[in-house]
């Protein structure tokens, strides 16, 4: 048999140690690990990338696909560390199985040997080959090196001088159609002792070659369908997250486009897009509400300012139209003053409303709600007996608060001059401040005036808004939304609700309710 | 800052003061120089913030008018360089930036007063008067106040009028000493609330004019000739130098 009797080189590290098995593992982790770093950085830097971003299709840019890409390549590798495994450790197996019924043949031919020596060994060895279903090869041969018996012309090496040897070779099989294959195969070869004949058996390792083949195969196969599962799987994931990106980036552009009541979809999947999705929609409430309320207020200031100045117009224009005498000069002139003056009080409450929504009002710090609270109810204690009220104040002590001293005194001095403005004369006020249950420091104010409808309630504290009952008193309108904007400011609220009073003249109840420092 | 009627602040017992009003605006400027001449003070003008400063700097001013927005150098840090040069010339500020962070800044840069446009004259006036006197007085703490025939004594908290004993709440005594220490000068409301109250916040009720009332019938009622008047359109004026 002149055929080259060596292993196919893949099959070299037939027992691989465990270091080699893991080899491949760390190199795998320490791969996906710079592969991590690596692909955000190193793709971004990469001149073409720009170009290949903007041709991208929308759901390829989302941050879904690029994970998904990510995951796959981990797939693929976690996959194919698998089955680099697998193949080690079924080729060991199989090695390992072989051998030991090599062992297990031998130890039967040694028997033989030692009980009929030469003789009785060929004559074993003969029986075995005619065996039919035996799975393995001999070779037997005298000291001088002459073959005694065997499936092959020689053996495939040279008889080690003492012990044993492993050996591989191929051979040739003849086929029934005259043709010849090459076949592996791996065996032992022992020296004899005492005789100096050396015997060989040796298995065909095609089998193995099948098998491994087969899991090679597997791997082939396997990987490209688990790598298009896992894309496929990340393609329709990111194009489920791109549209329902697109749906918000299309209800944005919508919203920018005048559409201020426009809401992004919400699909009750509590998911990060719904979350978003709400707290967009929040956001995009408050906005609405600012801007309705900058609207309203706009036109609420042309409208009340409008008639103040039609009248000071008309004034002057008369004052104009005909000579005057000093005392009617002065007169017009006093009222038009005055006149002037109201729309510059206007004025200024519009700006320190506006000034408060845009936050660049008012520093909160610790202060002395008490003291405040007490001082107030003395500043206004006068006042109410000059206009027939009876006042009553009851302040809890040590109230403290994170607040704005000038800001707070101006809301709790609204809703005393609300208070003294609308009780008629004979009514009584009461001015509290105290602690709730809940934390929190209420200040109210209760009056026995006529108290605001149920249903007015909420718009009470719209810029510019005035109850018909209040036209003909003096006040801008703005009284009540400052309060509001002010309790918003210190994160309070602005309770309005029906006083102690009988049904027909409730009075109001306005509680300044705000949290503790 | 609600002006009823048409005012003319009576001037007789205030001295002349001599007023530096640095201000760009030629309107306002003009309308503060009438209103301070009309109040019987000297005034000169400067209209840009560098010209000011060395006007401040050369002549011996009694109280000074700043503007906070100004061309070359603003109020602001005009008055930073005024103080740190050792400037003592009480000032000012104009602003039409009325809210109270603007003021604090005011004040901080070293201004005296604050005053947020538009403001009436009478308020002006008033506060400049009150500046002017503050800077005259710089004479040794005074322990007694003396307006006419009444006398407030700060150590003993006591008041008398012709001798006799008149009992106030701790807020009447120090209203009553803030009219006292600007005996003979229309003080207004909001100077009142600023000063006395320390509020920075319109009431909008007549709160004041209550409590001055009251202050009234305890100093005046039971007394011949009344001490505190009410300045039409302006504010009141406790009659009599200390």
């Amino acid at each position: 048999m002149k055929t080259p009797l060596q292993l196919p080189a893949w099959l070299a590290p037939i027992v691989p140690d465990k270091a080699q098995l893991l080899q491949p593992l760390r190199i795998l982790g320490r791969g996906i690990r710079a592969g991590w770093r690596g692909i955000g950085q190193g793709l971004s830097r990469l001149p073409f990338m720009a170009q290949l971003k903007k041709a991208m299709p929308a759901f390829a840019r989302t941050t879904t696909f690029k994970l998904t890409i990510l995951y796959s390549a981990m797939i693929a590798a976690f996959f194919g560390a698998l089955l680099i495994y697998l193949y080690y450790s079924t080729v060991y197996y199989i090695r390992q199985e072989s051998e030991n019924r090599i062992t297990v043949e031998f130890e039967q031919l040694a028997n033989a040997y030692y009980t009929g020596g030469m003789e009785r060994l060929s004559q074993s060895v003969f029986e075995r080959m005619t065996l039919s279903g035996s799975q393995f090869f001999y070779y037997l041969e005298d000291s001088s090196g002459r073959k005694i018996a065997g499936h092959f012309p020689r053996l495939p090496a040279d008889p080690p001088t003492a012990g044993m040897k492993t050996v591989y070779f191929d051979f040739e099989l003849p086929q029934a159609d005259g043709t010849n294959t090459l076949r592996p195969a791996a065996g032992r070869i022992v020296r004899l002792r005492d005789n100096g004949g050396a015997l060989m058996v040796a298995f065909d390792t095609a089998q193995q070659t099948v098998i491994v083949g087969r899991i090679r195969n597997a791997v082939y196969v396997a990987m490209p369908i688990a790598l298009i599962l896992s894309l496929a799987g990340g393609l329709l994931i990111s194009r489920g997250a791109a549209k329902r990106a697109d749906e918000l980036a299309k209800t944005t552009e919508a919203v920018m486009g005048g559409e201020l009541g426009r809401r992004m979809p919400v699909r009750g999947t509590g998911d990060e897009f719904d979350r978003l999705a709400q707290r967009l929609n929040a956001m995009l409430d408050q906005i609405q509400k600012l801007v309705e309320s900058s609207r309203h207020t706009g036109n609420a200031i042309a409208h009340d300012l409008r008639s103040p100045l039609t009248r000071l117009r008309n004034r002057l224009e008369l004052a104009l139209s005909k000579p005057l005498s000093e005392d009617a000069a002065n007169e017009t002139l006093g009222t038009t003053l005055s006149e002037v003056d109201r729309v510059l009080d206007t004025f200024n409450a519009i700006l320190r409303l506006a000034r408060l929504d845009a936050g660049s009002e008012g520093t909160l710090a610790r202060m002395d709600l008490s003291g405040l609270a007490e001082e107030l109810a003395e500043l206004f204690d006068p006042a109410c007996e000059e206009a027939n009220l009876s006042f009553k104040s009851q302040v809890a002590k040590n109230l403290v608060i994170l607040g704005d001293k000038d800001l707070i005194g101006q809301a709790l001095a609204n809703l005393l001059d609300n208070a003294v403005k609308y009780t008629p004369s004979g009514g009584g006020i009461s001015f509290t401040a105290s602690r709730t249950p809940e934390g929190m420091i209420d200040l109210t104010v209760i009056d026995s005036g006529p108290g605001i409808p149920a249903e007015e309630r909420g718009n009470v504290t719209q810029r510019f808004h005035r109850l018909d009952s209040a036209r003909t008193l003096p006040g801008s309108g703005l009284g009540l939304a400052l309060v509001e904007s002010v309790a918003e400011l210190h994160r309070g609220d602005l309770i309005l609700d029906a006083g102690d009073g009988p049904p027909e003249k409730p009075g109001l109840k306005a509680t300044l309710r705000l949290p503790r420092a | 800052m609600t002006l009823m009627e048409t005012t003319m602040v009576e001037t007789e017992s205030t001295t002349s003061l001599k007023v530096l009003v640095i201000e760009d605006d030629n309107d306002m400027a003009g309308y503060i120089e009438k209103v301070l001449t009309d109040a019987g003070h000297k005034i000169e003008r400067a209209s840009d913030g560098a010209s000011g400063l060395a006007k401040a700097r050369a002549g011996d001013f009694d109280v000074l008018v700043v503007d906070r927005m100004l061309p070359e150098k603003d109020g602001l840090t005009l008055l930073q360089e005024f103080r740190a040069a050792g400037g003592t010339t009480p000032a000012l500020f104009l602003s039409a930036l009325d809210d109270v962070q603007n003021k604090v800044q005011g004040l901080r840069a070293g201004a005296e007063d604050y005053l947020g446009k538009p403001f009436a004259q009478a308020e002006l006036a008033a506060r400049v008067e009150a500046l002017g006197r503050r800077q005259s007085g710089a004479e040794p703490p005074v322990t007694v106040l003396k307006a006419g025939d009444l006398e407030m004594n700060l150590l003993t908290r006591k008041v008398t009028r012709g001798g006799k004993k008149i009992d106030l709440q701790p807020r009447e005594f120090r209203l009553l000493e803030y009219l006292m220490r600007h005996a003979g000068q229309v003080v207004t409301r909001t100077m009142l609330l600023e000063k006395v109250w320390d509020y920075n916040f319109d009431p909008q009720t007549n709160v004041i004019d209550v409590h001055i009332s009251r202050l009234r019938a305890k100093i005046d009622k039971e007394f011949g000739e009344p001490l505190l008047q009410t300045v039409r359109g302006a504010g009141y004026r406790l009659q009599g130098q200390g």
